[in-house]
C-alpha cells in the first residue's frame, strides 16, 4: 500500500508537461528533491495493525471516558428536577466548627453555594448559624487554597502521589504499619473511624494521634473522673433558673454554643414585666461574650477559678447539698480574695433553686475543675433538668491532646517513624513551643500534609496535598447528642483535592471515593438492605439520621472519685502583681485559625475589643498602669521553658486584675493574601504541660508600638437613650421604663420629649415592613454581621480603610459600657442596621433623587441613580450608610485594602456573591435594604401561588441566623406577625425618637436580672456633663470625663 | 493745581477719594499702563509659583476622579470634610465683589470705585473654585449632571427639596450675574484699552486694538451709551444685591435644614452671610495691599478706602463674634443634649485647637481695628486680614467637621485626618484662584478707571463753574471715558 499523493516524476512522454514555477520546470531535479519533503510520510500499515490500533484506540476511549460516577445529592425542601435559573435550591449538610459539627442549610445559586443558613430539624442548630458557619462560602471560594499536589514544595499530581504512597505503603505493610504514624484532627466521623479501625487491620501498629490547637480534653478527663468514661455535658439552659460559669463562654466560644444560646436566651425572654428571668453568674478573667451577658459577673484569673470553684462548693455544701467526700475534699477552700459575696450569694441561689439551675466550667479550666461540677451538678440534682450528657463519639480520642503530640514528636526524635500522614490541622502553626514540631517533621523520610493551604506546616512535608472544603466533599459525623448527619458536597472540588475519609481510605482496601465510603458506613446503620436507599435520601434530605441521637445520658458523678480528684489536684499560685497569669483563649472571630485567611472575619470586630485584622494581648486598667503600658504598646511575654512571644497589648475593661488573655489563631505566615501576618502568634508561649493557662510570666515592655485599630473607639453612651436597659425590679415596678431612659426623665416622670409631625403622615395601607431588635435576647455574638456580609455581598475594605473609618457593613453591633468603673463595666450590645425611617431625613436631602420611599415603607437605595454626594449619610442620625470611598473590588481598592501584589478581586471570590443583590460600584452609598431581595422573592413566590404571604414567612439574612432570636422582621400591618406583637411590647422603643424619624426598626429594652443578695446597685447615673475625652491617637478603651 | 482750587469740595465736607488733584488723564495712566508696560519680574515669579499650584490642582484631581473620593480624608462619620469646607470658604470669599460692587452702589457708597474692579474679579475667581468642589467631591463624578434638571428618557427631576439643589441654583446664578455685572462695568474701560492701543506700533498694538475691540462691544461713550449703561448697571446691581443675601443663605441651608446638632440652626443664614462678607472683604484687603503697593496705585486706592473696608470687618467680624456667642446660649437654653455636647466638644473636644483658632483669628483679631493707628496701619491690616482668612477657613471646618465627626449615636464617632491629596487640592485651588487675579491684574484695568473719574471734582457738572481754569488734559471732562 504505497501511494504518493503527488505525481513528482518527470512528465512522461505524450503526457503535457506540467509545471508549478520557472524552477521547477528548469530544474526538476530539485523540484523532485523538495517535493519529495512536503509528501506525507507513507503509511505502513498491515491489516492486522489496523485491527490492533481499532482495538487500542476502542480500549484507550473506553478508559478515559469511564462515567462520571452518579452520586445523588438531594434537596432540603425543593426537588432538584430542573434547576430553575435565578431560584436558588437549599440542601442540608454539616459544617465543622470550634472541632464540632452544626448542621446548616446550604443556598445554592445554579450549584454554586452562597450563603449558609441554620437547618431547623438539626439539634445543634435548631435553624441557626454561628459567624464561622456565615463565613464558609469565603472559605471555599477562598482564592488562596491550594490548588494541587506539590511534592517538596514543587508541583505534582494525584498520579504520582498515589503511586508513591502504593509503594510506601507495600514496603510499610510489612512491619504492620510500625514506622506509620498518622496525626488527625478530633472529629465525629464515624466514617473516619470506621476507616480507621479497617486501616489497623491492615496496619495493625500503626499509631493515631490527635491534635488540635483548642482541645476538649480537660472537659473529658473531668468527665471520666466523674463518671469513668467521657461524655459530653449539654445544659439546657431554658430550665436554669440559676447559672454559674466558672470561665466558661457557653455562649460563644465554647462548643454547643448555638444551642446554649437558645436555651439561654429562652430562660430570659420577657413578654410582660411578671415573666420569669433567669440569673447568671460569670466568674472569668476576661470579659467574654458570656461575661458580657451576665447578670453578676466576678473577673477572676483563670488559675484561681480552681480555688473559687471549691469555696463555691463548700458553700452550696452548707446549705443542706449533699457533697458525700467531695464535702471534705473542698472543706478548707479559701476563696480568692475578695470573691466571698459574690460566692456566697451565687452558692445560696444555686441551693434554693436546687434542679432548676446549671454549673458550667470551661473549657480552659483543669480536669478536675470538671470533675467537682459534675458533682455539683450531681448534688444539685440538675441531671435531668437542665443537664444532660452524650457520649463521645471517638473513645479513642487520647486524654491529652498536648501530650499526644509530644509523643509523636518524640517518636519521630527517637527515629521510630518513616511515614507521617497529617490529615488536616497546621501542627506546625499551632503546636506549643516544646514540641518543635517543625524540626521532627523534616527529620521523617516521608511526610504528607493534606490541608487546604500549602500552608506553614506543609513547607515542612514531603508531600502536600490539597484537600476539599466542607462544601465539596462527603463526609458525615455525629452531633453532640450522638445524631448522624451526613455532609453532602453543594459543588464538584473546585481544586482537586481529596477529603480525610478519601485519604484515609488508602491505608484501607476501600476505593477512595467519598460517596462510596460515607454510604457503607450508613448501609450498616440501615435495618435491611431494602430500606437504605430510602434513608439515604431521607437522611440527606433533612441533614441527619432522625432518631439515631443517643438517648439523653443522665449520669450520677461519683462523688469519691470526684473528691480524690480534687485532693490530688495541687491548687495553683495565687495570682498578683509578681506572678502574672497568662490565659490562652480562641479568638471570638477566627476560633482556632483554621479560617485563616477569611477576610469577612478578620474585618468583623471583635465583640468586646472592636479591634479588627488584629489580636492583642489584652490587660486589666489597673495592671496596664503597674506595668506601665498602655493600648498598641508590644509587649514581650517570657516564660521559662516557652519561647518569648511578641504582641500589642491592649487595655480592656472588664480584665482581671493581674492576668494576661492572649488569643490563638492568629499570627499566619503562609495562607494567603488576607492572612499573612495578621496580628501575632501567641502558640509558641504555650507549652505541652500548659495548654490553657499558665503564670509566672514576665511581661516587659519592647518600647515599640503597633497600631490597632477598632470600628467603634467611644465606648460611653454619653448619658444617652441609645441601649435602654433597666433591672428586673426597675421594669416590674416601671413597665414603661424606656419611656425614662435617663435619671432626669426618672426624677420629673416626664418622658423624653417625641416630635410631632407637622404634616400629615403617609398611612401604609399594604405591607408595613417593620422589624424588632431585643436587646435582652442580643448576645453580641456577630453572627447576623457576617450573614449580612454573604448575603448583601457587603465589600471588606481591610485594616487601613477601617481606621479611616470605612468599613461597609450594613449591620453592626454597637457595644457601649456602662458605669463609671473601668474594672467592671456593664455591657450593653446594639445591633444598629438602617432602622427604614418613616420620616427619613436622608430622602429629601439627596439632590437627584437616588435615596426614596417605596409604598411599603422601605427607604430604598436607587444605586444606579446615586452620584454619591454622601448628604445622605451625614443627615442619617443612626450612621448606617455606607459609602464606597473606593472600588473596594477593583484594583484600586485592593491595593488599597490588602496588599499591593494582588490586582483584582480573584475569580473565585466573585463566585461568592449573591446573583439577588448588586455589588456596589465606587461613588455609590449604600445600606441596609431589610433583604428586600428576599422580600421580593416571597412576594413574587405568593404572588404565583396565589395566596397571600405568610405572617412570619420572610426573614432576613440576621434574623435567620441570629441564635438567640433577638431579630424579627415582618408586616406590622398583619397582627398574625411576630413583629407586630413585639413592636407594641412595653419595652419596645424607637432609637433617637425625639428625633421624629419613626423608626420601623423597634429596640426592646434590655432586662438584667442583678442578684439582691449582693445589694447591687447601679452605678451613680452617668454625669450630664459631657464626656469630651481627648483626640484618638492614643485611644484608650474607657474615656474619663474631664 | 494746587489745594486752594479744591477748597470747595472741603468746604461742602466732602473728601477727596483719591490723592488729591489727580486729574482724569493721571487716572488713566496710572491704571491702564499695567497692562501696556511689561509685566514688572515680580509678576513673573508669582506667575510662576500660583500657575504651578494650578498644575498641582489638576494633577490631584486627576488623581482623584481615577481613584475615587477615598484619596480624601473623608470617613464615616465625616462624610464632608475639606471639600465642603473650601466650598464654603470660597463662596464666602466670592461675597465682598458683589457687596462692593452692587450693595454699596445701590447705597451710592462713592468709596468703591477704587477697590469694585478686583474685587468683582475676585469674586468671580472666587466663585469659580467653589464651584469645583460641589462637582470634583461627589462620588460618580460622571454623572453629577444628574443634579441638573433635564428632560431625560427616565423621567426623572432632580430632588427639588434637596438643599443641594438650592445650593445648585444659588451659586450658579450668582456666578452668572457676578460675571455679567463684572464684564458690563468693564466695557468704557476695555474701550479706553482699545483706543489707546491705536497708536501702538507693530503686532501687539494690532492684536490689542483686535481683542480689547472685540470685548468692548463698539463702546463709543456716546451720550446714548452712557445712559443705556448706567440704565443697566443700576439693574443689574438691583438683580445683585438680594443674591449677595441669598447665596449664603442658601448655603447655609446645606447645613441649617438637616438635622444633625450643630447643623441645625436657624441663625445660620444671617450668621453664614455676615462670616462671608466679613471673609470677603479680608481677601479684597489682602490682595488690594499688595497690588497697590506692588502697581503704585496708592494715589487710586487710599488708606481712607482700606480704612472703610476694616470698618466693615470689624462689624461683621463682631457679627460673627455674636453668632458664635448665640449657639452656645441657644444650646445651653434648648436644653437639648445633643446640641449641648456638640459646641461642648467644639470648644472642648478632640477638634478644640481649630475652634481656639477660629475664636483668635475671627472675633480678637478684628478688634484690633477700634483702634484707628492700627486700622490705618498698612501692615497691621494685611497680617490681620490673612488671619482672618485663615479663621474664616477653620470656622467651616469646625462647622462641617466638628458636627459631623460626634453626632448621635457614641458608637458611629470618629476622628477626620486630611490626606496629602485633600492639601493638594486646596492649595491648588489657591494656585488657581491667583493665577487667574495675574492674569487679570495683567490684561484688565484693575480699577473701574470710568468710575473712578465719575468721582473725581471734575466729574461734577459743575466743577467747572466753580474752577475756570481747570486744566482739562484729555478734553473729555463730561464723559470719563474716552
Amino acid at each position: 500500500m504505497k501511494r504518493a499523493p503527488y505525481p513528482t516524476e518527470a512528465p512522461r512522454e505524450g503526457q503535457k508537461a506540467v509545471w508549478k514555477s520557472l524552477g521547477d520546470k528548469r530544474n526538476p531535479d530539485a523540484a523532485k528533491e523538495a517535493a519529495k519533503s512536503e509528501l506525507l510520510t507513507p503509511i505502513t500499515l498491515s491489516r492486522r495493525g489496523l485491527l490492533g490500533l481499532g482495538a487500542a484506540t476502542a480500549a484507550l476511549a473506553t478508559e478515559g471516558c469511564i462515567r462520571r460516577p452518579v452520586e445523588h445529592i438531594y434537596p432540603y425542601t425543593k426537588a432538584p428536577e430542573y434547576v430553575i435559573p435565578g431560584v436558588a435550591d437549599h440542601y442540608a449538610t454539616i459544617l465543622s466548627r470550634r472541632g464540632e459539627l452544626v448542621g446548616a442549610l446550604i443556598e445554592s445559586h445554579e450549584g454554586r453555594p452562597t450563603k449558609v443558613e441554620g437547618n431547623e430539624e438539626h439539634p445543634t442548630s435548631l435553624g441557626s448559624a454561628d459567624l464561622l458557619m456565615q463565613a464558609a462560602t469565603m472559605d471555599l471560594y477562598d482564592a488562596d487554597r491550594s490548588t494541587s499536589v506539590r511534592e517538596k514544595g514543587k508541583r505534582s499530581d494525584w498520579g504520582a502521589f498515589d503511586r508513591a504512597l502504593a509503594a510506601i505503603l507495600k514496603t510499610s505493610q510489612a512491619d504492620g504499619g510500625a514506622r506509620v504514624r498518622v496525626l488527625v484532627r478530633p472529629s465525629s466521623s464515624p466514617t473516619l473511624l470506621r476507616l480507621r479501625t479497617l486501616a489497623a487491620d491492615k496496619f495493625p501498629h500503626t499509631r493515631v494521634h490527635s491534635y488540635t490547637p483548642i482541645a476538649e480534653s480537660n472537659s473529658r478527663e473531668g468527665a471520666r473522673i466523674a463518671f469513668g468514661q467521657a461524655v459530653v455535658p449539654r445544659h439546657n439552659f431554658a430550665f436554669a433558673k440559676t447559672i454559674v460559669a466558672l470561665d466558661s463562654d457557653f455562649l460563644h466560644g465554647e462548643q454547643g454554643a448555638l444551642h446554649a444560646t437558645k436555651g439561654f436566651v429562652h430562660g430570659r425572654k420577657l413578654d410582660r414585666p411578671s415573666d420569669p428571668m433567669s440569673r447568671l453568674y460569670v466568674v472569668e478573667p476576661s470579659l467574654t461574650v458570656t461575661g458580657s451577658n451576665a447578670d453578676e459577673r466576678l473577673r477572676l484569673p483563670a488559675s484561681e477559678v480552681d480555688a473559687f470553684a471549691r469555696a463555691l462548693a463548700a458553700e452550696v455544701a452548707k446549705h443542706a447539698i449533699e457533697l458525700g467526700s467531695v464535702k471534705d475534699a473542698v472543706a478548707d477552700a479559701k476563696a480568692p480574695e475578695g470573691t466571698e459575696r459574690f460566692l456566697t450569694a451565687a452558692a445560696e441561689e444555686l441551693a434554693a433553686n436546687k434542679g432548676k439551675c446549671a454549673v458550667v466550667a470551661g473549657r480552659r479550666q483543669p480536669a478536675h475543675v470538671h470533675a467537682l461540677v459534675h458533682a455539683l451538678n450531681t448534688a444539685l440534682e440538675n441531671v435531668g433538668h437542665t443537664t444532660s450528657y452524650a457520649p463521645v463519639v471517638d473513645v479513642t480520642e487520647p486524654a491529652d491532646l498536648g501530650a499526644d503530640l509530644k509523643a509523636l514528636a518524640d517518636d519521630i526524635d527517637q527515629n521510630k517513624v518513616d511515614i507521617l500522614l497529617i490529615l488536616g490541622g497546621n501542627p506546625v502553626f499551632d503546636a506549643p513551643s516544646d514540641v518543635k514540631l517543625a524540626e521532627q517533621i523534616d527529620k521523617v523520610p516521608t511526610s504528607i500534609h493534606l490541608s487546604s493551604h500549602f500552608d506553614e506546616t506543609s513547607e515542612h512535608c514531603t508531600w502536600h496535598l490539597p484537600m476539599t472544603h466542607e462544601l465539596e466533599a462527603w463526609g458525615d459525623g455525629r452531633a453532640f447528642d450522638g445524631t448522624f448527619s451526613i455532609q453532602q458536597p453543594l459543588i464538584a472540588p473546585l481544586h482537586d483535592g481529596r477529603s480525610v475519609i478519601e485519604l484515609m481510605a488508602h491505608l484501607t482496601d476501600e476505593a477512595p471515593r467519598g460517596h462510596e465510603l460515607v454510604r457503607a458506613t450508613f448501609r450498616e446503620r440501615a435495618a435491611t438492605p431494602a430500606r437504605f436507599e430510602g434513608a439515604w435520601k431521607t437522611a440527606l434530605r433533612l441533614g441527619l439520621d432522625a432518631g439515631s441521637n443517643s438517648v439523653r445520658f443522665e449520669a450520677h458523678a461519683t462523688l469519691d472519685e470526684v473528691a480524690a480528684a480534687i485532693k490530688k489536684a495541687p491548687l495553683a499560685k495565687s495570682i498578683g502583681p509578681s506572678n502574672l497569669e497568662v490565659a490562652f483563649a480562641p479568638c471570638n472571630k477566627i476560633h482556632d485559625g483554621a479560617s485563616g485567611n477569611n477576610p469577612w472575619l478578620y474585618e468583623v470586630p471583635d465583640p468586646i475589643t472592636k479591634i479588627v485584622w488584629d489580636n492583642a494581648a489584652l490587660v486589666s486598667p489597673a495592671t496596664a498602669k503597674a506595668l506601665g503600658i498602655e493600648s498598641e504598646d508590644v509587649i514581650s511575654i517570657a516564660r521559662d521553658g516557652s519561647k518569648t512571644i511578641e504582641v500589642a497589648a491592649w487595655v480592656q475593661p472588664g480584665q482581671a486584675d493581674n492576668s494576661i488573655t492572649l488569643t490563638l489563631g492568629w499570627g499566619r505566615e503562609n495562607v494567603g493574601r488576607y492572612g499573612n501576618g495578621r496580628g501575632f502568634n501567641v502558640s509558641p508561649l504555650r507549652t505541652t504541660k500548659a495548654m490553657d493557662m499558665m503564670d509566672g510570666v514576665h511581661v516587659s515592655k519592647t518600647g515599640k508600638t503597633y497600631k490597632l485599630v477598632q470600628t467603634q473607639d467611644h465606648d460611653r453612651m454619653e448619658g444617652r437613650p441609645i441601649a435602654i436597659d433597666a433591672t428586673l425590679d426597675e421594669y416590674k415596678t416601671n413597665p414603661q421604663f424606656v419611656l425614662f431612659p435617663n435619671e432626669e426623665e426618672k426624677r420629673s416622670g416626664s418622658p423624653t420629649p417625641r416630635t410631632l409631625p407637622l404634616w400629615d403622615r403617609a398611612k401604609y395601607e399594604g405591607h408595613k415592613w417593620g422589624m424588632t431588635i431585643d436587646l435582652n435576647a442580643c448576645t453580641g455574638c456577630n453572627a447576623c454581621v457576617v450573614a449580612c456580609i454573604a448575603e448583601n455581598n457587603v465589600a471588606f475594605v481591610g485594616k487601613e480603610q477601617v481606621y479611616r473609618g470605612r468599613e461597609m457593613h450594613w449591620l453592626r453591633i454597637d457595644r457601649y459600657f456602662i458605669g463609671e468603673s473601668e474594672d467592671e463595666p456593664e455591657v450593653a450590645f446594639q445591633p444598629v442596621a438602617c432602622v427604614q425611617c418613616e420620616e427619613a431625613p436622608c430622602e429629601n436631602v439627596c439632590p437627584v433623587n437616588a435615596t426614596i420611599h417605596s409604598e411599603e415603607g422601605l427607604n430604598d437605595m436607587a444605586y444606579n441613580r446615586c452620584i454619591g454626594t454622601r448628604y445622605c449619610a451625614n443627615n442619617c442620625p443612626y450612621k448606617v450608610r455606607r459609602f464606597n470611598f473606593l472600588e473596594w473590588r477593583g484594583p484600586e481598592g485592593a491595593q488599597q485594602r490588602v496588599q499591593d501584589t494582588y490586582q483584582e478581586i480573584p475569580e473565585t471570590e466573585k463566585m461568592a456573591f449573591n446573583p439577588n443583590v448588586t455589588v456596589r460600584m465606587r461613588g455609590v452609598m449604600e445600606k441596609c435594604t431589610y433583604c428586600v431581595q428576599r422580600i421580593e422573592e416571597a412576594k413574587i413566590g405568593s404572588r404565583r401561588e396565589g395566596r397571600a404571604i405568610g405572617a412570619n414567612e420572610i426573614k432576613t439574612a440576621c434574623q435567620q441566623t441570629c441564635p438567640a432570636d433577638a431579630i424579627v422582621f415582618g408586616d406590622l400591618n398583619n397582627a398574625k406577625a411576630e413583629v407586630a406583637r413585639l413592636a407594641r411590647s412595653d419595652r419596645g422603643y424607637a432609637l433617637l425618637a425625639i428625633l421624629g424619624t419613626h423608626p420601623r426598626t423597634t429596640h426592646l429594652g434590655k432586662i438584667r436580672n442583678p442578684s439582691p443578695a449582693l445589694h447591687h446597685h447601679r452605678e451613680a447615673p452617668e454625669p450630664t456633663k459631657p464626656a469630651l475625652g481627648k483626640p484618638p491617637e492614643h485611644r484608650t478603651p474607657v474615656e474619663t470625663p474631664k | 493745581m494746587s489745594a486752594n482750587e479744591k477748597a470747595p469740595i472741603k468746604a461742602i465736607g466732602e473728601v477727596y477719594l483719591t490723592k488729591e488733584g489727580m486729574t482724569f488723564h493721571e487716572v488713566s495712566e496710572v491704571v491702564c499702563k499695567v497692562t501696556e508696560n511689561k509685566a514688572p519680574r515680580n509678576w513673573w515669579i508669582a506667575f510662576f509659583i500660583a500657575s504651578s499650584f494650578t498644575g498641582v490642582l489638576g494633577a490631584a484631581i486627576g488623581y482623584l476622579f481615577w481613584q475615587g473620593v477615598g484619596v480624601w480624608g473623608n470617613n464615616a462619620p465625616v462624610y464632608w470634610a475639606w471639600d465642603i469646607t473650601n466650598f464654603v470658604w470660597w463662596i464666602g470669599i466670592g461675597h465682598a465683589g458683589t457687596l462692593i460692587s452692587a450693595v454699596l452702589f445701590i447705597f451710592r457708597q462713592k468709596w468703591r470705585t477704587g477697590i469694585n474692579r478686583a474685587a468683582e474679579a475676585m469674586t468671580i475667581f472666587a466663585v469659580i473654585c467653589a464651584l469645583m468642589f460641589p462637582g470634583i467631591h461627589v462620588g460618580r463624578v460622571w454623572f453629577a449632571y444628574y443634579m441638573f434638571p433635564f428632560p431625560n428618557q427616565m423621567a426623572l427631576w432632580p430632588n427639588f427639596k434637596s438643599p443641594l439643589i438650592w445650593d445648585l441654583f444659588a451659586v450658579s446664578t450668582y456666578f452668572t450675574v457676578s460675571l455679567l455685572f463684572w464684564y458690563s462695568g468693564l466695557i468704557p474701560d476695555l474701550a479706553l484699552l482699545r483706543d489707546r492701543a491705536m497708536g501702538m506700533l507693530g503686532r501687539v498694538g494690532k492684536i490689542r486694538r483686535t481683542v480689547y475691540g472685540a470685548l468692548a462691544l463698539g463702546w463709543r461713550g456716546s451720550n446714548r451709551h452712557w445712559q443705556n449703561y448706567e440704565r443697566m448697571y443700576l439693574i443689574l446691581a438691583a438683580l445683585s444685591t438680594p443674591l449677595v443675601l441669598s447665596v449664603h443663605s442658601v448655603v447655609s441651608f446645606d447645613f441649617a435644614t438637616s438635622v444633625l446638632p450643630g447643623w441645625h440652626t436657624t441663625i445660620f443664614p444671617p450668621y453664614f452671610v455676615a462670616g462671608a462678607i466679613f471673609s470677603g472683604f479680608a481677601m479684597v484687603m489682602t490682595l488690594t495691599v499688595i497690588t497697590r503697593a506692588v502697581y503704585g496705585m496708592k494715589s487710586v486706592i487710599t488708606i481712607r478706602h482700606l480704612e472703610l473696608m476694616n470698618k466693615i470687618m470689624l462689624l461683621t467680624g463682631s457679627l460673627v463674634g455674636y453668632a458664635y456667642a448665640m449657639e452656645f446660649f441657644i444650646a445651653a437654653y434648648s436644653g437639648n443634649p445633643y446640641e449641648k455636647y456638640v459646641f461642648m466638644n467644639r470648644a472642648f473636644g478632640p477638634y478644640k485647637w481649630a475652634y481656639w483658632t477660629m475664636i483668635t483669628c475671627n472675633v480678637i483679631s478684628p478688634q484690633l481695628f477700634w483702634f484707628k493707628r492700627l486700622r490705618t496701619s498698612i501692615p497691621v491690616m494685611f497680617a490681620v486680614s490673612i488671619v482672618i482668612n485663615i479663621g474664616m477657613w477653620f470656622e467651616r471646618f469646625v462647622i462641617i467637621v466638628t458636627s459631623l465627626h460626634r453626632d448621635f449615636l457614641p458608637s458611629s464617632w470618629g476622628y477626620y485626618r486630611p490626606t496629602l491629596v485633600d492639601v493638594a487640592i486646596y492649595s491648588g485651588t489657591l494656585g488657581f484662584f491667583f493665577t487667574c487675579f495675574l492674569l487679570f491684574i495683567r490684561w484688565v484695568p484693575m480699577v473701574a478707571i470710568a468710575e473712578v473719574k465719575g468721582v473725581l471734582p471734575e466729574a461734577d457738572p459743575h466743577a467747572a463753574e466753580e474752577t475756570h481754569d481747570a486744566k482739562l488734559e484729555d478734553g473729555a471732562a463730561l464723559a470719563p471715558g474716552e
